[in-house]
């Protein structure tokens, strides 16, 4: 806590440092007894907050009472009701600078099973949300399979299964609990599943879970680790895992 | 339902653990935390058409935090006492083994008692970076102080929470 260092260590513990200042910042780290201690003690608080403290959840009334509150807005009369971007105002006084602080980079410990299957729950959701649930649209493996090359350590099986209903859809680079996945998208009817891919840093994975809706299915093979996470019925997910298990490679 | 209603449910509702969590444990109360995520749904609806895409989350949680702290504004004007806690509304996580449930219980409780007596600038930053994942900037954007500054609170944060559990 005493070392002047000790915010750049953080920031790399929260996974917010990339490239040169990472592996600065893990340079450092090896080297101070301090940050390593201050290292030690954030992995286990991370841990014990997501693993025993109370995430609440909404109660049922309020959902049903804001779906009324939005009933009463979307009323002819009110629809037209714009008060002035409130954006400017939620975001007034925050700070331009550092708008480059990065993504994550791999911690020092193994992730804890919980972080790893909050992580992949987060980063499925997003990708839904966002628009880059695909940065590489491509029903062909000759073309999804060469464009991870170079952009994450891992050579991910992109096989196809069509006749199954499980069509390759593309690719993207995402983030597993701070180190970069390869993860390969498919379409299941009017469902996407992602397949995520990551080097296998002798963590623990979770059993497999149901968070929102969102099933997610681990398992480890080779030097990699998987998940496959989708809002499709479990079944039709199970389906999925054991066709890619069976695909050679 | 016409398409912006529709729009706004598929992108904020999902949200809505997040808007309460964030609310409940700002407020340290069941009902001002529901009170807050209505009114907080009702303008972030109002000011949908000035979303301009990115990620909603961050977004929401400002509003949700505003309503906050204008909600805490009203009551310290009223002159009244914060509510006592209520009873706890259900846990989102997956539901433990009995044996394990009855071990994490006594720690789990204490650990949250920590936090809700944290002031309120280093509990904000703690349960959104650490129960929300936000990144630093989004959390610089939710509550409207530089990074550099959402930085030290995070680590004036987390020594405070370090002292105060290897206390208790």
């Amino acid at each position: 806590m005493s070392c002047p260092e000790h915010l750049r260590t953080q920031a790399y513990l929260d996974g917010e440092l990339d490239g040169i200042a990472a592996s600065e910042a893990e340079r450092h780290i090896e080297s101070c007894a301090d940050c390593r201690r201050a290292s030690a003690d954030a992995a286990e608080l991370s841990d014990a907050i997501r693993r025993q403290t109370a995430r609440y959840r909404a109660p049922d009334a309020l959902r049903a009472r804001t779906a009324a509150l939005l009933d009463g807005e979307t009323a002819p009369r009110a629809a037209s009701f714009r008060p002035r971007g409130f954006w400017a105002g939620a975001l007034s006084g925050a700070g331009t600078m550092a708008a480059a602080a990065g993504i994550a980079l791999a911690l020092l410990l193994p992730p804890s099973p919980e972080t790893l299957a909050q992580s992949i729950a987060d980063d499925h959701t997003d990708a839904l949300m966002g628009a880059r649930l695909i940065q590489v649209a491509s029903s062909s493996h000759h073309v999804v399979k060469p464009w991870f090359a170079g952009r994450v350590a891992v050579s991910p099986p992109t096989p196809d299964f069509p006749d199954q209903g499980f069509v390759l859809a593309g690719g993207r680079i995402d983030r597993v609990a701070g180190t970069k996945a390869a993860v390969v998208v498919y379409r299941h009817g009017r469902h996407a599943i992602d397949l995520f891919v990551w080097p296998d840093g002798g963590s623990t994975l979770p059993g497999n879970a149901t968070r929102h809706g969102y099933h997610t299915i681990f398992w480890k093979s080779g030097d990699l680790d998987f998940a496959a996470v989708s809002d499709t019925e479990r079944r039709e997910l199970e389906k999925f895992v054991t066709l890619v298990r069976s695909a050679p490679e | 339902m016409d398409n912006r209603r529709r729009q706004f449910e598929a992108q904020a509702l999902p949200h809505l653990d997040a808007a309460y969590n964030l609310a409940r444990w700002l407020s340290r109360s069941p009902a001002d935390a529901e009170d807050i995520v209505q009114e907080a749904m009702l303008r972030a609806f109002r000011a949908f058409d000035g979303f301009r895409g990115g990620d909603i989350k961050p977004w929401l949680l400002a509003i949700v935090r505003n309503c906050w702290r204008n909600a805490s504004a009203d009551t310290r004007r009223r002159g009244h006492a914060p509510l006592p806690e209520e009873r706890d509304a259900p846990l989102l996580s997956d539901e433990p083994s009995p044996e394990a449930a009855a071990a994490q219980a006594s720690e789990g409780r204490r650990l949250n008692e920590v936090i809700a007596l944290l002031p309120n600038e280093f509990r904000e930053v703690l349960v959104l970076r650490e129960m929300e994942d936000l990144s630093y900037r989004e959390i610089a954007d939710v509550t409207g102080v530089p990074i550099g500054t959402v930085m030290s609170r995070l680590a004036r944060a987390r020594a405070l929470l370090k002292e105060k559990w290897d206390r208790t």
